[in-house]
């Protein structure tokens, strides 16, 4: 379900007619669409190399370009315009099929998209992301804050914090292009081919992190949800219809596992709402801290720093993206060592730490509609719950991250040496609007966190059971044991 | 979510009287735990011999 989906419940939207297609299975499609268009390059036929990309710059005119010298002649300003217009008609034809206002959904996918690209573009500004002393000698500077060009994301979230909290109409006028859940979930499914491709080098590594995964399951599940659920009933007097759908934020993946605890423990919709909005709020606070602290402590462990962010930064959108930013400030500090690791990794254990613990929610959420429909809310038999649940309830958007991956996998793997040497190309440009989909998922997500909630009495205390539970069990779980499962273990060294 | 709608949240929040825990919940809670410690224990123990 969309953030924007959660702002319209009690609103004239929610009365619109039931779309044909969910933000899932939308994400799945436009995922593969890009995904498929890329391959093509593997054939010689360049489908996507206008997307733009952007570059650390000291001049403005050489921050785009792009991703393709076969469009060199479009120019940065160009292949820009070229992106924007594609993402609005694909992103529109889209909010067509979700039932969305799509002439209300373009013109904000227009503030949306603009903004976000923007901020991108200031944050990779040299003095903002230029790393190493090399990098500075090369644009003339003689200090940086050193961000790396992915902590250019941080400008995104704080361009949408300031809409959300001093623009708060603006914030509402472009409501219908804030789904951050949309596009990270499109991101995502990108996602599995490229990191299939940074697998292909190293499988017994790739494999290792299946143990992970489970293990990611266990303590998210059953671990971290009854102490939360615990700690929200016994210590702050939750009734179970909130504590339920509260543990699950904290807990699981965010704001699709509150829906989804919600919904099938029979509470009313607006309290895993209000639990989600509270889910974003903290998911934003733990993206501009967490990567940098594990930046901080674990450069050394670049493995444990990435599952960490998988388990420990709630909702899907904020854990991939604190594993890019950690990814790329664990890279640079690692470089300016002498030690080059080979991208994707972080970023690709993270995910899967991720996308592991979401196969799980639809059994979960069944579990505890089973055990609340038949023990605590007895129901009539209509409204029990049902094993069908179980598939209404499962991420769609992770089919097309295992699709893109075993396609990616094949092709690196199990094709002609002559066609596998252009397959890290051709996914690489879908790769580029992969990295556009993290830009809108960060601005958006600031967009959506309402900080004012945290002052309001009576939701205060949601929010205490919030850090209570996240500083100061669950991040802290979650680090020691992906320390036991990755210490030691290091990505392959580049080139 | 309206105004209205939140201020009668947060009186919710403030007024609501304290469920005590059931029999099913402390079962649930307990297993939990149990299962995901020794399925944890497991876990680290195949991933130090593989």
């Amino acid at each position: 379900m969309s953030n924007a989906a959660l702002t319209d419940v009690g609103s004239p939207a929610a009365a619109r007619p039931a779309p044909a297609l969910n933000e899932d299975w939308l994400a799945v499609i436009i995922g593969l669409f890009i995904f498929v268009l890329g391959l093509a390059a593997v054939v010689h036929i360049d489908l996507i190399g206008w997307v733009v990309n952007t570059s650390v710059w000291i001049n403005p005119g050489n921050a785009l370009a792009p991703a393709s010298k076969n469009y060199a002649p479009l120019g940065g300003a160009g292949a820009l315009l070229a992106t924007y217009v594609a993402l609005t008609a694909v992103l529109s034809l889209g909010a067509a099929a979700l039932k969305a206002d799509v002439k209300r959904f373009a013109l904000a996918f227009t503030a949306v998209f603009w903004i976000a690209y923007a901020s991108w573009i200031i944050g990779n500004y040299a003095h903002f992301a230029a790393v190493t002393p090399a990098e500075q000698q090369k644009f003339g500077i003689s200090w940086s804050l050193r961000l790396t060009n992915e902590g250019a994301y941080i400008f995104a979230v704080i361009a949408g914090l300031i809409i959300a909290n001093f623009l708060p109409r603006f914030a509402a006028a472009i409501k219908e292009a804030v789904r951050p859940e949309l596009y990270i979930k499109v991101a995502i499914v990108i996602l599995g081919g490229f990191f299939a491709v940074t697998a292909a080098g190293k499988l017994s590594l790739a494999s290792s992190l299946v143990l992970r995964g489970l293990a990611a399951i266990a303590e998210a599940y059953l671990i971290y949800w009854a102490v939360v659920y615990y700690v929200a009933r016994k210590w702050f007097g939750f009734s179970r219809e909130w504590a339920a759908p509260l543990a699950s934020g904290i807990s699981i993946c965010g704001v699709s596992a509150a829906i989804a605890t919600g919904g099938a423990i029979r509470a009313r919709p607006l309290v895993p709402v209000l639990v989600s909005s509270l889910v974003v709020v903290f998911a934003v606070t733990e993206v501009l801290v967490l990567p940098f602290v594990s930046a901080a402590l674990l450069a050394h462990e670049p493995l444990v720093a990435s599952a960490w962010m998988g388990l420990a930064v709630k909702t899907d959108g904020a854990a991939v993206a604190a594993g890019g930013i950690a990814e790329s400030l664990i890279l640079a500090k690692n470089a300016a060592e002498g030690v080059r690791y080979q991208p994707g990794w972080i970023l690709g254990t993270a995910t899967t730490i991720k996308v592991f613990i979401d196969i799980f929610i639809g059994i979960w959420a069944f579990v505890l509609g089973y055990i609340w429909t038949n023990h605590i809310n007895v129901t009539a038999d209509s409204n029990k719950a049902k094993a069908r649940e179980i598939w209404q309830r499962f991420p769609k958007f992770i089919i097309g991250f295992v699709v893109t991956f075993i396609v990616g996998l094949y092709l690196a793997l199990g094709t002609p040496a002559e066609v596998a040497k252009n397959v890290p190309a051709a996914i690489g440009e879908a790769n580029t609007f992969r990295v556009i989909f993290f830009i809108l998922t960060f601005f958006s997500i600031g967009v959506l966190s309402d900080f004012k909630l945290l002052w309001q009495e009576g939701f205060g205390r949601l929010a205490a059971v919030y850090v209570v539970s996240l500083f100061g069990f669950v991040v802290w779980v979650g680090l020691a044991i992906s320390w036991i499962f990755f210490h030691g273990v290091t990505p392959p060294l580049a080139g | 979510m309206s105004e209205s709608t939140q201020s009668e949240l947060r009186e919710e929040l403030r007024n609501a009287s304290v469920e005590p825990l059931l029999p099913i919940e402390k079962k649930l809670i307990g297993w939990s735990l149990a299962i995901g410690l020794v399925l944890l224990a497991v876990l680290a123990a195949a991933n130090y011999l593989l």
